[in-house]
């Protein structure tokens, strides 16, 4: 794993010892090592974290490196972690800490349960105090406080995707005296701002209308939900954000809360609780969709006639043990064909963009082989699908951009699954 | 035919247990020991807290005296040694020497336990300075400082900031001619870190092991415990080498899950000496007319299903004479081998009769 030292030697020119001449190879010497220090103050910074705890537990038995896709295109993974912070290793300033996804697949493994989805953010949130965070991501960090997304995009353009639709929708924010909503839909960041997102949002609206659903949004009210910002390190960051968001929530009343993005759906259920004490009705638009399936069949025109796969979005599936709604949904297609990747659901490869990795493709290009992205990519290519089926919003420009990159153009192409719903109800056969 | 007794040779856990069975069953019994005390390795090695519960050993030894003492059924003969046997069981005459001189006694069976003795690390192959350097000790050297109360490097009488142990000293190890895990070092040696790091809160504690071998509950009450509560620290790759540099020794060989060499200074370094068969034990087995089984200990041939049967009609091992044994074997082999015996002896009057 580590580089040492191994046998410098040297020798000096000319050396006479008691008359006897031991000059050049003679009197060659072999340096001593130097000792190898392990120096626990690092792991002892960890493991005294709160959150940090569990750094302590391994017993190196390595199950997680099996599974860490980090270690897939490089050298990672908690047991790794864990024997370079015994053997001195800086966590707090080093590449390790920005390389993890939290894609939970190590934790899944595990039979101590070292846990780096708290060990993570508890390490990152001191790194991100002393001001050791890589630029790309304190950029992203400096967008989200300033503009409430990490584009640093402004919330007036928030909205601006709708603009150009025939459909009508509910903007809460607009109304003046706000009446109930069966549906406060929370459309995320990168429905709302990335262009393939925007695509999505509005494939969403269409469904949704199509369904007679009574629904709404925050309009440029909405902001980032934080669970990134949180897994990054930015503690406070994410608490500002639960608390406004929270407050939207509650002043417009709902019957359920359905989101579009599974950060958001781990954030709403599982996080926001602990910082606003309330609890959210929360669905991820697969789970909320995939309970009408029969209306959805009833309201299909046309057909999908490809071969797809779907890449199970890590917080919807190990965080949260959503596997079936997505598959529902995509089952539900009139002639499409489905076939699995070779890691999927529990099992399911990491897109890379968790846990910050998102923000930080440059940085861990430098220290990995290839994108995850990419390696998921050439997976789906090689089960034989024409087209990766994702419902993350995280999803489609990263993958996208491993299509770019692998030289895929021809073989496959990335779709949300809202995307597809939408062209088959407008009566479209994609052959 | 005659009530007889059945002797015990051995006073240790086993032996004791052994003594405490036949005497609830009514039956004789002669417990032999050749020291002047009873309690075995406990009380000889001076141990201080027993593994993996922790009890006081004195305490728990002192337990098990007092519940074979002023009983009518049970001698204790001390400082004496069993020296010859004639017959077969359940007509056998064992001769006990002691200070005053040879005695003859009549007993109907036999249980050797006759226990283990500690790894001479002097025979290790790899050198480690046992008898050269103060600081490099043993398992059982802790366990005596320990019982007084203090965790202190020899050679200054200072406390130490930075230990370590390493495993399987005179264990599985095929030059040596020890092919076996002693089976009980690894808790210990976990027992002791544990209580190093209790003790003297500011010393560094390292296990150096090649597989850590914690049975059953041992696992999270003593490894897990000393890793995730005591930071202990455990490292895969055994010690090979150790040498002195200016004051202090340092230790050297591989950390082989970082694959890279390591040379580490130690205030003081731990021995983890495994089990030998004591000499009582091979004396017994040829006294008795036992083969050795091809460790070196007394052989039993019931296997799994019968662990105190020799090859002798009578005759039974029990307790580390017949193998690494933890406390817990050794106690339930001493109630075992003490059922056998009384069931021998009954099954022989009934016979007769």
């Amino acid at each position: 794993m580590g580089d040492h030292k191994y046998e410098k030697s040297f020798q000096l020119e000319e050396a006479i010892v008691d008359g006897v001449d031991i000059s050049g190879e003679w009197n060659k010497m072999y340096e001593p090592r130097e000792l190898t220090e392990y120096d626990t103050t690092y792991l002892e910074k960890v493991i005294g974290l709160d959150g940090g705890e569990s750094m302590g537990w391994c017993y190196q038995c390595a199950a997680c490196i099996g599974v860490c896709p980090v270690d897939n295109v490089g050298s990672y993974g908690p047991r790794k972690i864990y024997r370079k912070l015994q053997t001195g290793l800086n966590l707090f300033e080093d590449k390790d800490l920005w390389l993890c996804t939290s894609c939970n697949n190590c934790l899944r493994v595990c039979p101590k349960e070292v846990d780096m989805m708290k060990i993570m953010p508890a390490v990152r949130e001191q790194a991100v105090l002393e001001g050791n965070v890589p630029d790309e991501l304190q950029e992203m960090l400096q967008n989200v406080a300033e503009y409430g997304n990490p584009m640093g995009e402004s919330a007036r353009k928030r909205v601006r995707w709708a603009k150009d639709m025939d459909e009508t929708f509910r903007d809460l924010t607009k109304e003046d005296d706000p009446q109930p909503v069966d549906v406060l839909w929370y459309v995320s960041d990168y429905f709302s701002y990335h262009n393939r997102g925007n695509d999505a949002a509005r494939a969403m609206v269409r469904v949704m209308n199509k369904l007679n659903i009574d629904f709404g949004t925050l309009g440029k009210e909405e902001k980032c939900d934080g669970d990134s910002q949180r897994l990054v390190g930015e503690k406070g960051l994410f608490e500002e954000l639960a608390e406004h968001n929270d407050s939207l929530f509650q002043k417009y009343p709902h019957k359920e809360l359905v989101v579009s993005d599974p950060h958001a759906y781990n954030a709403f259920k599982n996080f926001y609780p602990k910082v606003t004490g309330n609890e959210y009705n929360v669905k991820h638009y697969t789970q909320f969709l995939s309970g009408k399936v029969d209306e959805l069949k009833a309201l299909y025109t046309g057909e999908f006639n490809k071969k797809v796969t779907f890449h199970d979005p890590c917080y919807l599936g190990r965080h949260n043990g959503e596997y079936e709604a997505p598959r529902t949904l995509i089952n539900s297609i009139p002639g499409i064909e489905f076939v699995e990747m070779y890691r999927n659901r529990e099992q399911g490869y990491c897109c890379g963009g968790g846990g910050g990795g998102m923000w930080l493709d440059g940085f861990t290009a430098d220290h990995t082989t290839e994108r995850l992205s990419e390696n998921r990519i050439k997976e789906a290519v090689e089960v034989g699908a024409e087209v990766l089926v994702v419902c993350c919003p995280y999803e489609v420009s990263r993958f996208e951009d491993a299509v770019k990159s692998t030289n895929n153009d021809e073989n496959i192409m990335v779709l949300d699954i809202i995307e597809i719903i939408d062209s088959c109800m407008q009566g479209k056969v994609a052959a | 035919m005659p009530d007889l007794p059945v002797m015990v040779i051995g006073g240790g856990p086993c032996g004791m247990e052994a003594t405490r069975g036949i005497s609830d069953l009514g039956y004789n019994v002669v417990l032999v020991d050749k020291a002047e005390f009873l309690g075995g390795n406990p009380i000889a090695g001076d141990y201080a807290a027993l593994t993996p519960d922790m009890r006081n050993a004195e305490d728990a030894m002192n337990e098990m005296i007092e519940a074979i003492t002023d009983n009518p059924l049970i001698e204790i003969r001390l400082n004496s040694s069993v020296v010859a046997a004639e017959g077969k069981a359940p007509d056998l005459s064992v001769t006990v020497k002691n200070g005053k001189g040879d005695e003859k006694i009549d007993v109907g069976s036999v249980i050797i336990s006759t226990g283990f003795q500690h790894f001479d690390p002097g025979k290790e192959t790899q050198i480690y300075g046992y008898y050269e350097y103060d600081d490099v000790i043993t398992l059982v050297d802790v366990e005596r400082m320990l019982k007084a109360g203090k965790f202190v490097r020899p050679s200054t009488g200072e406390k130490p900031k930075q230990v370590c142990f390493i495993q399987c000293v005179g264990s599985r190890d095929r030059q040596i001619g020890n092919q076996w895990c002693s089976k009980v070092c690894c808790g210990i040696a976990t027992k002791e870190a544990i209580e190093i790091r209790d003790l003297v809160p500011d010393c560094k504690v390292f296990v150096f092991y090649i597989d850590m071998r914690m049975y059953g509950f041992w696992e999270d009450e003593l490894y897990w415990k000393a890793q995730e509560e005591k930071q202990v620290n455990f490292i895969r790759g055994i010690v090979t080498e150790i040498t002195l540099r200016g004051d202090g020794v340092v230790v050297k060989g591989e950390d082989t899950t970082m694959g890279r060499p390591m040379e580490i200074p130690m205030d003081v370094v731990i021995l983890s000496i495994g089990m030998e068969p004591s000499k009582g034990s091979t004396e017994m087995a040829k006294l008795f007319d036992i083969p050795l089984e091809s460790h070196g200990f007394i052989e039993t041939i019931g296997g799994a299903l019968n662990t105190v049967q020799t090859s002798a009609p009578g005759i039974f091992a029990a307790g580390a004479s017949t193998g690494p044994a933890d406390l817990e074997d050794s106690i339930s082999m001493g109630g075992a081998a003490a059922l056998k015996a009384c069931a021998f002896i009954r099954k022989s009057q009934l016979q007769t009769a």
